[in-house]
Formats: structure tokens, sequence, C-alpha cells
């Protein structure tokens, strides 16, 4: 690998990234793809303004620091942010895992580096086969750099018991890491599964970068309920993806909540392969302060009868900024696709920011497809209301961004992740707003 | 069905004649020669050769844009003839009498008798034939008004100072590679100035046609609306039926001041190249609006010709309450590819604007709509509504929808839906069911769906308007 890094500039970002690949210990039976991945890595042209998929999102962030691979030994950590949930739980702090915080194991869910035979070649097959990196640059570092990850394997018709609930807690370490996480799930013909993942920091000062991706294999008839919430120190760099195959008559049904950091991008990409699939995806997006936070969601409709919902909504506040970008492609052999995408944003300062561009590009004819967006600031008649009910002008704003939200909050079926959250908002929401006073 | 809608799509274009005129052709190729040769058989002024001659240098530095969805065969600038004048023009005609008749008559075959404009409709017309501007009717009223309206070479000359203020202050000479082409060569256009509190009489009127073979057209628009004024503009574009596709690249600049309002509607007819996409125009076109304080510019377009449609009209709602308006209708058949849309930035405070943008696509044509709505921080109390509709007839054609939001002001309040349907089965059949062929139900159709826009344009470009989408249509339904 270290003549691939040789031909790029030294000081390139690209190049001080595949570094860290040297400093890895790898499996063999991986080297195929890391190859791959660290070829097309240094192939690729560094995004810039011009670059359409990063037009709005500067990669600034990531120069001028250093980044190491994360050091084996166990930095410690308070897990205050953990979701409370009965599950199969795994814990990873810097990448690293931690078998003390994470509850015992379950046969459908393993580490790459404890795999057998069989799911070995389960994880060849699939892995960097679901997640494409033409539209997601960062899947060909997270290629380059594999190294461990989670492999959730459901058999057919089989549904497990519980939620797999992955948690990635960063931590500051003297040098800045970055941390490759990735996961697999692979479901089997008529399988379901809930899956919670959970990317969260303590509160001290991050310096690290995630750059993590899920792939998601649903087989024929399966079901996956996904859960993404990506609540980590705002100085966390981090670039996300998700990609899901979706094969005959299989269902998605996600939500992402996260708020912005230095540097948040969040990519999704999801290809109805078969006829029949349906895919639902709510997401929330929160950057305050200076923070920037990026969603890209693309579906590909490459097959007939295929349903794809999609709802967005952000608050944005103070210097902050928000990207949206939802991409609907429906090929010419996918007709009979029901498609909707709606995208709703709230300014709630002056110097807040967005940028958004619903995208349809639709080559069959008998499809009935849809995108809206808006932006806007609160309702003042609102919030006249609310003050003439005797609320301060702090509780009716807080109460009316938090109705904003509310309804995709509602929708989350797994009770842990609603409560949570619900939690979490409520604080975010008072103490984003300085001064609270009691009702008089 | 889709046969029927598909036996109809096929309609041949009816302004695909040729004009046999003698014509006066530079040969091809571009250079500083090129563009040193247009500036003196039009004797323009040194600073406007400056002009011209530093577009021209930026336009050498500069690469063809490749971000719009479409796709053709790259023009080779080399081979185009930058200018063009029909022969008998050497000794400009003084009035219509002496216009050669020959080019008279195709204005008549393309339904635009000068004649009877002038006495019946009361439009005001300027024909632009390739690359000079054959006559200008109904001159002496719009005097009398104090309204000019003027080819652009001889507004050069009689009103330089109106046009060394204007010219480039909306799209400026690098402003992207076609403009920027087009300021170096530019050969004619329409001039038109309204002054302060004046209503112009009557509304006025170009006609554009490219005539010859393997020339490109380059022709300048230029509107200048005083304080307080009004005007309303026509635009209208044929050309012949040839094999090779011609290029044309047109920049129109519309500055309101303060108060004014300014109606621009066009309606392309550009040759859209045969069945299987062989020839038709190449239609890159940058038009622009400035709007001062309280000012509103409105364009409203047809655009069913031309093989390649690039073509954005803008506002720049510079001014405090200024309004910016965009009507269109885009329709591709064939293998005709149309990216379009519009671009409105908003500046001042309390601007709005509104866009309604209907395509449709037919046969195994590709439309798409792309606009930007951006909303400068000082854009205090900007509204924004946008509707961009799509309507597919048949299943071999694509329509795309690229909508880009930007906003940076809070109390800004933006609204963008769009939509994508087919004429359905039901629809059709329920039109038939009642005595309609199929054909005239489609056509019924798609004329509710553009019934918004079409109803924002002048009453003779309606009608007209309507019966081009029926023809363009003609062969679509099956």
């Amino acid at each position: 690998m270290s003549e691939l890094i040789n031909e790029l500039p030294p000081a390139s970002v690209q190049a001080q990234l595949l570094q860290v690949a040297e400093a890895q210990s790898v499996p063999a039976w991986m080297s195929s793809l890391r190859l791959a991945g660290a070829r097309e890595w240094r192939a690729a042209a560094w995004p810039d303004r011009r670059t359409e998929l990063w037009k709005y999102t500067p990669l600034a962030a990531l120069r001028n620091r250093q980044f190491q691979h994360a050091s084996l030994s166990q930095p410690a950590w308070s897990a205050t942010q953990a979701l409370n949930v009965d599950a199969i739980r795994l814990v990873f702090v810097n990448g690293v895992f931690d078998a003390s915080a994470s509850s015992p194991g379950h046969a459908a869910v393993v580490r790459f580096s404890d795999a057998d035979a069989q799911q070995q070649a389960l994880i060849a097959r699939h892995l960097g086969h679901v997640a494409t990196t033409t539209r997601h640059l960062f899947a060909s570092l997270s290629n380059a750099l594999v190294a461990d990850g989670v492999l959730v394997h459901v058999a057919p018709d089989t549904a497990l018991d519980k939620p797999v609930h992955i948690v990635h807690v960063a931590v500051p370490q003297a040098e800045p890491v970055v941390v490759s996480p990735r996961l697999l799930v692979v479901l089997e013909a008529q399988a379901e599964l809930e899956l919670i993942e959970q990317f969260v920091s303590d509160t001290q000062e991050q310096n690290g970068f995630v750059n993590s991706l899920t792939e998601i294999h649903c087989g024929a008839g399966a079901q996956l309920r996904h859960y993404r919430i990506n609540l980590e120190q705002e100085h966390m760099l981090h670039v996300g993806g998700v990609h899901v195959d979706l094969w005959r008559d299989a269902h998605y049904r996600g939500f992402t909540l996260a708020e912005g950091s230095a540097l948040k991008r969040i990519d999704y990409q999801i290809n109805h392969q078969a006829a029949g699939a349906s895919a639902a995806l709510d997401g929330i997006y929160l950057p305050r302060n200076r923070q920037l936070l990026d969603y890209h969601t693309n579906v590909e409709h490459k097959a007939p009868h295929c349903t794809t919902s999609e709802t967005f909504r952000g608050i944005v506040a103070d210097d902050a900024r928000a990207v949206f970008n939802g991409r609907i492609h429906i090929h010419p052999q996918a007709q009979k696709t029901l498609a909707e995408l709606n995208n709703r944003t709230l300014l709630t300062s002056d110097r807040a920011q967005i940028d958004t561009k619903p995208e349809l590009e639709i080559y069959a004819d008998d499809v009935k497809c849809a995108h809206g967006a808006t932006v806007s600031q609160l309702d003042p008649t609102a919030q006249f209301y609310l003050r003439s009910r005797g609320l301060s002008a702090i509780q009716a704003r807080s109460m009316l961004s938090f109705g904003f939200i509310n309804e995709l909050l509602q929708a989350i079926e797994q009770p842990a992740v609603r409560e949570h959250l619900h939690a979490h908002l409520q604080g975010l929401f008072a103490e984003a707003l300085p001064g609270t006073v009691t009702n008089p | 069905m889709s046969e029927q809608v598909e036996s109809l799509i096929r309609k041949d274009y009816s302004a695909g004649f040729h004009t046999q005129i003698e014509s006066d052709t530079l040969r091809p190729g571009l250079d500083e020669e090129v563009v040193r040769f247009i500036s003196a058989k039009k004797e323009e002024p040194e600073w406007l050769l400056e002009w011209r001659l530093k577009a021209f240098r930026a336009w050498q530095e500069m690469e063809e844009p490749t971000w719009a969805h479409v796709s053709y065969p790259l023009v080779d600038f080399q081979a185009l003839s930058y200018y063009s004048a029909p022969r008998s023009m050497a000794n400009k005609p003084k009035s219509l009498d002496e216009v050669d008749p020959e080019l008279l008559a195709t204005y008549a075959k393309l339904g635009i008798p000068l004649h009877e404009q002038e006495a019946l409709a009361g439009v005001a017309v300027d024909a632009v034939f390739d690359s000079v501007s054959v006559v200008t009717t109904y001159r002496a009223k719009l005097e009398e008004a104090g309204v000019i309206f003027c080819p652009i070479s001889e507004a050069v000359h009689r009103f330089p100072e109106l046009v060394k203020k204007y010219l480039g202050s909306v799209v400026p000479q690098k402003d992207n590679f076609y403009a920027a082409l087009n300021s170096a060569v530019f050969s004619d256009g329409s001039f038109v100035y309204i002054p302060k509190e004046v209503r112009c009489p009557m509304e006025l009127s170009t006609y554009f046609r490219i005539n010859e073979v393997k020339t490109g057209q380059f022709e300048r628009t230029l509107i200048v609306a005083d304080e307080g004024s009004h005007v309303s503009y026509l635009e209208g574009c044929t050309a012949p039926m040839r094999d090779e596709n011609q290029l044309h690249a047109a920049v129109v600049e519309l500055v309101a001041l303060d108060d004014a309002q300014i109606k621009y509607s066009t309606v392309q007819n550009w040759y859209p190249g045969d069945k299987e996409g062989k020839g038709g125009i190449y239609n890159f076109v940058t038009k622009r609006g400035l709007c001062h304080r309280n000012a509103r510019i409105s364009w409203t377009q047809v655009e069913t010709g031309s093989a390649i449609t690039w073509k954005y009209p803008s506002c720049i709602l510079k001014g405090d309450n200024s309004v910016g308006e965009f009507y269109s209708v885009a329709l591709t058949n064939n293998l005709q590819q149309a990216d379009t849309g519009t671009k409105m930035i908003h500046i001042g405070k309390n601007t709005r604007s509104t866009i309604v943008a209907k395509g449709i696509s037919a046969g195994r044509s590709q439309s798409a709509y792309r606009g930007l709505v951006r909303i400068n921080a000082g854009a205090e109390g900007a509204r924004n509504y946008t509707q961009c509709d799509s309507l597919l007839i048949g299943d071999r054609c694509g329509a795309h929808t690229f909508p880009y939001i930007e906003s940076r002001n809070a109390s800004a309040v933006i609204e963008h839906e769009a939509t994508t349907s087919k004429v359905s089965d039901d629809q059709l059949f329920l039109c038939q069911q009642r005595g309609l062929d199929a054909e005239k139900a489609v056509s019924m159709i798609v004329n509710g769906f553009c019934r918004e826009v079409f109803k924002e344009l002048p009453m003779e470009f309606a009608v007209e308007a309507g019966k081009l989408l029926e023809v363009s249509l003609e062969g679509s339904v099956g």
C-alpha cells in the first residue's frame, strides 16, 4: 500500500488519511478490499466548491490535522449519553471494542475479527458490495481502512427477540485519531431486525474524525427498523454513510437524527433492487452555534412497484449551516413507482443558513412522484397565541420548535429511543434559549 | 392507447423552409480578426470594439459548461460563421416598402406579416434575420411617446451614452461561456428604452430567424425601463430545417429602474431536429433582469423548439419590494433536450418571487427544470413560491427537477413543490368517451396543464402558444 500513498503529494489530506492504513494490523482475507479502496481513494479528485456533491460543504476542517490510527490502549470514558435499552449491545471506544460495557454476545452478531470461516465468506460476499463509491467518496476511504467491524446476520424467517444496539463512543486523544466504524447487516429472506446505531462522545472537546459506513442487505421480504442517532460533541468531525439494498418486497424503515459539528456529513443511499420494495426514511437535523450539518440522500428506483417516502425536518439556530440534498432517481424500468420527499426547515436566527435541493430524476412515465421543500421561521401568530395563554416568549418558542419535529419523534416505534431523544431535545431547546424564565 | 399517442407526436416542423436570399457570410472561424471585422462592419466606436475584445479574450480562457442535464457533441466554434447578412441590406431600407420582398415573404410564411401587424395588431416588430435587424415597424408612433425601439447596432450610434451605461451591466462579458462568446461577436438585436413615467403605447416584439447554413446567431437585447415606466415585450424565433446543428447564443438584459415594470414573453420555436435527432438548434441563452426599488420583471416563456435548450431567465431583486416572476412551459419531443429554469436572487427587503414551471416530455426527450432561489442575508421578509410540474407522455422520455434553495435570512419564507405524473389512461378515456379523439384529448389535457402559464401571455401570443403546443405534440399520443 505504501507505493499508493507515495504517488500523492505528501501534504494532501488524501495521503494523510491513507497513511493510517500502514499502522493497522489486518487479517489477510480483507486485503483485497483494502487495496481496491486505497486505489479508488487515491485516484479520486479531491472535492471542492465546484464538486456538485460537496458544493456547500467544505472539507477544510480535515486539513491541518495529522490523523493517527487509534491506539489500542483503552481510553477512559463515561457512558452518560448511551441509550438505556434492553438489547444486544456492542460498545466501541474510538473504534476499539469495549467488552466490559457490552452485553453478552449473540450468535447473530459477531465482530469481523471473531468471524468463523462461514461468516468470513458471508462478509467477503457483501462487504463493499452494497456500498457504492460513485456518490460517496468516503466509502472508498472506509474500504481502504477496514480492519474490524460488526456483522449482523439474521437467518431466514427469523426475528431477533432484542434489538441490536451498537454504540460508538468518541474520546479525545493526545493525537487526533481517525476511526472507521464499519457495520454490515445481512437479513436473509423474511428476516426481521431492529437496529440502533448510536454515535456519542464525552463532553470534552473532541479532535477526532469518524468515517462510518453501514451496509445493509435486505433479502426478499426482510424487514428492518433502523435508528441512527448522531449526537457527538461539536468539534468531532464525522462523515458517515448508510447504504441499503432492498430486494423483493423488503421493507426498510429508517430514522436518523443529528446535531451538527465542525464537519458533519451523512449520506443515505437506498437502492430498490427488486419489485415491491419499500423504504421510509425520517430525518431530523438540528445544527446550532457555528456547526455544519449536511444530509445527502439518494434513492435509486431500479425496479417496478416500489415506494419511497422521505421526510426531513430541520431547525437551524445561531450561526449554523444546514445542507440537505434529497435525490430520487427513477430508472426506465421502474414503472408504477410511488415516491415522495418532503423537507421543511426552520431558521431561528438571522445568521442561520440552509441550502436545500430536492431532486427528481425520472425516466419512467407511469409513476407518481412529488417533492416539496419549505424554509421559514416560527409562525409569529402561533407565538402570540401561546403568549396570550400565559407562556413566556421562550417557552412558546421552545414548544413550537418541539412541535415542528414532534411528528417525526412520535412516529418512532422503539420507546427507549423515543424517550431518550425526547428528554435530550427538551434539554437542548431549553439550553438553546438562555435565561429561561419560569412562568409568572 | 400509447400507440395513438405515438402516432400523434409525429408532425413536421412548419417553419422549416429556407429562403433563397443572397447573403454576405463571413468565412468560418473565430479569432480577434473576426471580432474586429464585425465591429468594423457595423462602424462601431472604439470603446465597443475594446469591450468585445475584452469579452473575446475572456472567452478564450473559459470552458464550455457541462453541468446541465443534456448531452450533445461539442460545438466546433471554429467551424461556424459569425456574421451573415442578407445582401440587400447593404444599403439599408428606409421603410418597409424598400425591404427585399423575399424577406418579407419569409416573415409572412412565419405568420408575422409585418404590414398587417403594423395595421391590425398594433404590435411594433423588430425582425432579426440571421445577423442583422431587417426592419423595425411602427417606429414613428413609438417615437412620439418617447420610446426608443431600434436595432442595437443603430442605438450604438444614436444613443451611445445609454448603450454604454447599460450594456453588460446585468450580464457582464465574463458571466459565462456563452455570454462571453455573445459579447465578443454579437451582431445585432433590439434596444428598447422607455422614458420615465411612460407606459409603452403598444407591445414591442422581436422576431428572430436563422436562415443561412452553418451560421450562429448571436443577438443581444437590451431593455431599459426608466423610473415608473411599463413595457411588454414579445420575442419569437424560428429557423429552417437543416441537418447540421446550428448555434444560437443570445443575451438578453433587462433593467427595471425604480417602480418600472417589464414583461418579457418568449415563444421559442427554433428547429428542433428531425425524429432521429438530426439537426436542430442549440439554444444557449443568457437572460437576466435587474430590478431596482419597487420594480417588477416578469418572464414568460413557451419553449417548444431547439434540439438543446440551455436557458435560465433570471431576476436579480436588488431593490426593496421588487418582484420577480417566471412562468414557463417547456415541451420536448422526439430527441429534444431541455435544461431550463430560473434564478431568483433576493437582495432587497420584502422582495417577492413566483416561479411556475411546467415541463412536458414526449417521445424520447429529456426535460429538466433547474432553478435557484437565493435569499441573501439582507433580504428581510423575502418570499418565494415555486411550483414545478412535469407531465410525461410515453415511457421513453425523462423529466427531472433540480431546484437549489439557499436561504440566508430567517425571516424569509420559501416554498417549493414539484410533482411528476403522466397523462393518465383514465383522463384520456373520459375525454374519448365524451367524443374527443385521442389527439384532441391529449391536447386539451396539456392545455389545461399549462393554463397557469398561458394566462400570463399577451393574448395574441397565448393563441399562438396553444397552437404551437398542439403542433409540437402531434404524434405523441397513443
